[in-house]
């Protein structure tokens, strides 16, 4: 396999004229998945034969809590490509999906708590899953924390990238310990192994929605990190040439 | 320098500063005290709750010392020169860690009798207490360490050191107070100790590397 691609987004300008490509088709399919997959799950499929309609909360919940695993993941493997390979547009990442992560996370704390309500009398509950979630939202907080906090921004990235790769590595162990300890959530929705538990109908609306979700986090994150480009690099040819001729 | 040198010299700061020990035991104590007078004085709460009020009194209390390790060393430029010094940073680092553990943990157990007495713990519980946090206390400090590297440049970085290292402590509370109450239940507790042990080893290989990382790039 060729990895010349994805050594060319090391640079900076390299990668800023690929996102400018491929954000708004990032965002333009994100954003018309997660639509049909929102409407088709809250106005279209079946009710749930023991939680009724509130169970439909699952398409709003069920993409954000997996996404704000899925930023984390990325956020340690960008940490890692930081510290090892010392790539310039590793820190820009993690500086950039931080912050996403974190909103994702909430999201999917306060549409569990609503979910909680009906369904097990409670807004919140200390079950494994919630709490691991919460410590992840924590996590994020902290990696956002030490970001604003450095004022060098050599050291900052140094120290979110080290952090990232902490909180990668103590993440299952995080997991596991919280598992054991309690649990009372149901088990994971989806499985790469085994064939979904619930109807078709019920399932594609909430698979269209996560990708979905995929592709405007990815969109949204590509122009987070495409400003931070523009600021780290203001001295550079490139950046005053690409203001010039397209504007801001 | 050598390593032994930088071993006698960190035990001699370390008596000359008994005072940063004293503190973290003080505060320690301070957040025991909290629990009966906050939520109840009565035997029926304070006996099961014991192991995890008094291990999350230790978390704090390591987190507080530990936080303050190599500030003074960067202050006074001592930090740059472990940098350059030409000995490998990670065993400096964990020289440190070994002499501030002696500090802080040493007290801490010779305490533990007594405070076990104040919130009613059994003997035969005791000993596992005392298990688990000599066990279980080396992660605490290892993992606080990159906290304190990475933070060492700021200088109010108490709380954003706080904000970052606690969620990485909250296996090591649950596994070790899950230690406790099982063996308060009489059940078995060996896979509990396990995993501290493998938790304590794991961030032994890992945060000192962490932690050189974080310190060469705070006296850059």
């Amino acid at each position: 396999m060729n990895w010349i691609w994805f050594h060319k987004l090391g640079s900076p300008k390299w990668f800023f004229q690929w996102a400018n490509k491929w954000s708004k088709f990032a965002f333009v399919i994100g954003v018309l998945m997660l639509s049909i997959g929102i409407v088709w799950g809250l106005g279209f499929a079946p009710a749930d034969y023991q939680q009724g309609n509130s169970f439909r909360i699952i398409y709003i919940h069920v993409p954000t809590a997996i996404l704000a695993q899925s930023c984390y993941l990325g956020l340690g493997v960008a940490g890692l490509v930081s510290l090892v390979w010392r790539m310039k547009m590793a820190p820009v990442f993690i500086k950039a999906v931080a912050p996403l992560g974190a909103v994702m996370a909430l999201i999917a704390l306060l549409s569990g708590a609503i979910w909680g309500k009906p369904t097990w009398g409670a807004w919140w509950v200390w079950d494994a899953r919630l709490t691991s979630v919460l410590i992840l939202f924590l996590l994020y907080m902290g990696v956002i924390a030490i970001q604003n906090s450095l004022d060098d921004l050599q050291l900052a990235d140094k120290a979110v990238a080290v952090i990232s790769v902490v909180g990668l590595i103590n993440l299952p162990i995080i997991k596991y310990s919280v598992e054991w300890w309690n649990t009372l959530h149901q088990p994971a929705t989806f499985s790469v192994t085994e064939a979904p538990a619930m109807p078709m109908a019920m399932w594609l609306p909430l698979l269209l929605s996560t990708l979905g979700m995929y592709g405007f986090i990815a969109a949204v994150a590509m122009w987070r990190m495409q400003t931070e480009v523009l600021i780290r690099e203001h001295r550079s040819n490139w950046v005053k040439k690409e203001i010039l001729d397209n504007g801001i | 320098m050598t390593y032994l040198s930088f071993f006698n010299s960190e035990v001699l700061a370390i008596f000359r500063r008994k005072q940063d020990a004293v503190n973290a035991l003080v505060f320690f104590l301070l957040v025991i005290t909290l629990f009966p007078l906050g939520v109840s004085p009565s035997k029926e709460f304070l006996q099961p709750a014991a192991g995890g009020i008094i291990w999350c009194a230790v978390a704090l209390a390591i987190l507080m010392s530990v936080e303050g390790m190599f500030k003074e060393d960067y202050n006074d430029g001592s930090l740059e020169q472990l940098v350059v010094s030409g000995l490998y940073l990670p065993v400096l680092i964990l020289l440190k860690l070994v002499v501030q553990w002696c500090a802080v943990m040493l007290p801490l157990l010779i305490l533990m009798p007594i405070l076990s007495q104040m919130l009613f713990i059994n003997w035969e519980i005791l000993w596992v207490l005392i298990l688990t946090l000599i066990i279980g206390s080396p992660a605490l400090f290892l993992i606080g360490t990159i906290g304190a590297a990475l933070t060492v440049s700021l200088r109010r970085g108490a709380v954003l050191m706080l904000l970052i290292i606690l969620p990485f402590y909250l296996p090591v509370i649950i596994f070790s107070t899950g230690a406790i109450g099982a063996a308060q239940v009489g059940q078995p507790y060996n896979g509990q100790l396990a995993i501290l042990a493998a938790i304590s080893l794991m961030t032994l290989t890992l945060s000192p590397i962490m932690a050189a990382v974080s310190i060469k790039a705070s006296v850059n």
